[in-house]
């Protein structure tokens, strides 16, 4: 009884510092912490587009393992975003903070369309996996011709 | 028995004369790929039917629609004579004589060769007709009278097939027609003036699109950080090396022109992207 007491103390102390340290990180750490996200994403869709056009051999495990990791980090990045971070020096055009709809909207369908890819990676057909990945990547890239500048 | 091999070989030419009169269906669906007409001459959705037109192309003097140009009779190009089409590719002209807006990319593919415009021509005859009506453009007040496009291009065109430069290598003068001609990459990456013409001194040094989207400077001053097999990862996958994304319009031509380019094209295209003289990006 005690030590469950001690535990929900522990977790709230625990949350309260999370919570602090949200409410805490400098814009400029929070741009960082987006960058690291989406140079990961690159990281393990670019192995991923390379099968599904052909030019690396197809490997189901790297794909499964692959496809784990970009569903986790694409919920990641958006928290980033916030509107204090506008001012920052980073790729992210106005329009992310201007249009958050849209911008919402985008982030979402890559959401879904990794989701998508994280579960056919698990049914073990390649042609399904192969066409999902092509959705991603237009997923990424419509997000990124409206809300990211190029340098 | 021996008149069969030649009666084989006397068909075999006629073959080939008619094939050259005719142009070639097969390379001219290469050609089209090069000049990526399916981009504008199809609808987004995703069930569209390829080349029966659609896609809107949002300019600063509104919204064209690429027309359906399937063989259908009514609603595609399917009365054209073979001299329609070299006049619409070459001259900017309708059949019935008017001009063309530019948003169809004429000033480029004007300077595609006699045979490349006699194959492509085979390739558009032998695609199934779409009974798809063309959507007609949406214009600004200003700019919807097609006389006004007479001094335009008489200001701003030049018609007549690609000339080789007699200084450069093959490989240069091939790459600066797959660039100029069938590609068009101009009419996005080239600033346009305020009568919507390309500035020829910037020619290739990037442009804006719209709000937010820009097109890239593609001069050696951008593309030096890039070496020749980086390059053509790019213009294959539509990835950047370290796996970024590039952003859906380019995409989109990744995937339906530069990926589907022969090799020695891409080098070609490539070894003439890197002799271009190098321009600072446009001030922002």
């Amino acid at each position: 009884m005690r030590k469950s007491g001690v535990t929900v103390v522990v977790a709230l102390s625990l949350g309260a510092v999370a919570g602090a340290a949200l409410a805490q990180a400098k814009p400029e750490q929070l741009v960082r912490q987006r960058q690291a996200v989406m140079i990961l994403q690159g990281k393990y869709f670019g192995p991923l587009a390379g099968m599904a056009q052909g030019k690396a051999p197809y490997n189901a495990d790297i794909v499964r393992r692959n496809a784990a990791f970009l569903d986790n980090l694409s919920r990641m990045p958006w928290d980033a975003f916030d509107p204090a971070t506008k001012d920052v020096k980073s790729n992210a055009l106005p329009a992310v903070f201007e249009q958050q709809d849209k911008f919402k909207e985008a982030a979402s369908r890559l959401e879904n369309e990794l989701h998508k890819l994280y579960e056919v990676s698990r049914s073990g057909d390649e042609n399904a996996v192969k066409t999902q990945i092509g959705a991603v990547g237009k997923a990424c890239g419509a997000c990124h011709e409206n809300f990211r500048q190029k340098q | 028995m021996r008149r069969g091999p030649a009666l084989a070989g006397l068909f075999f030419l006629l073959g080939c004369t008619l094939a050259f009169a005719q142009g070639d269906a097969k390379r001219g669906e290469y050609l089209s790929k090069a000049g990526g007409c399916v981009g504008c001459h199809t609808d987004t959705r995703k069930d569209a039917e390829p080349y029966a037109g659609g896609r809107a192309l949002k300019t600063p003097f509104g919204s064209f629609y690429g027309p359906n140009i399937t063989p259908h009779p009514q609603a595609g190009i399917g009365r054209w004579t073979y001299n329609d089409f070299v006049r619409a590719m070459r001259e900017g002209r309708r059949p019935d004589g008017e001009n063309y807006f530019p948003a169809f990319p004429y000033p480029s593919f004007t300077r595609i060769s006699d045979a490349d415009l006699r194959d492509l021509w085979a390739y558009l005859r032998s695609l199934k007709p779409s009974a798809r009506s063309s959507r007609p453009h949406e214009l600004g007040i200003l700019y919807r009278w097609r006389v006004s496009l007479y001094p335009w291009k008489w200001l701003f065109f030049d018609s007549g097939p690609f000339r080789p430069e007699p200084g450069k290598s093959a490989a240069v003068n091939r790459g600066a027609y797959l660039v100029q001609a069938l590609g068009h990459c101009g009419e996005c990456h080239t600033p346009r003036n305020l009568l919507g013409a390309p500035k020829k001194d910037r020619y290739l040094a990037g442009a804006k699109l719209g709000e937010s989207t820009n097109a890239a400077n593609l001069t050696p001053t951008k593309l030096k950080k890039y070496g020749d097999g980086e390059l053509k990862d790019i213009l294959t996958s539509g990835l950047y090396p370290d796996g970024d994304v590039m952003g859906e319009t380019m995409g989109e031509v990744v995937r339906n022109t530069t990926s589907q380019l022969a090799p020695q094209d891409l080098d070609a295209l490539i070894a003439y992207l890197r002799s271009l003289r190098p321009l600072p990006d446009e001030p922002k």
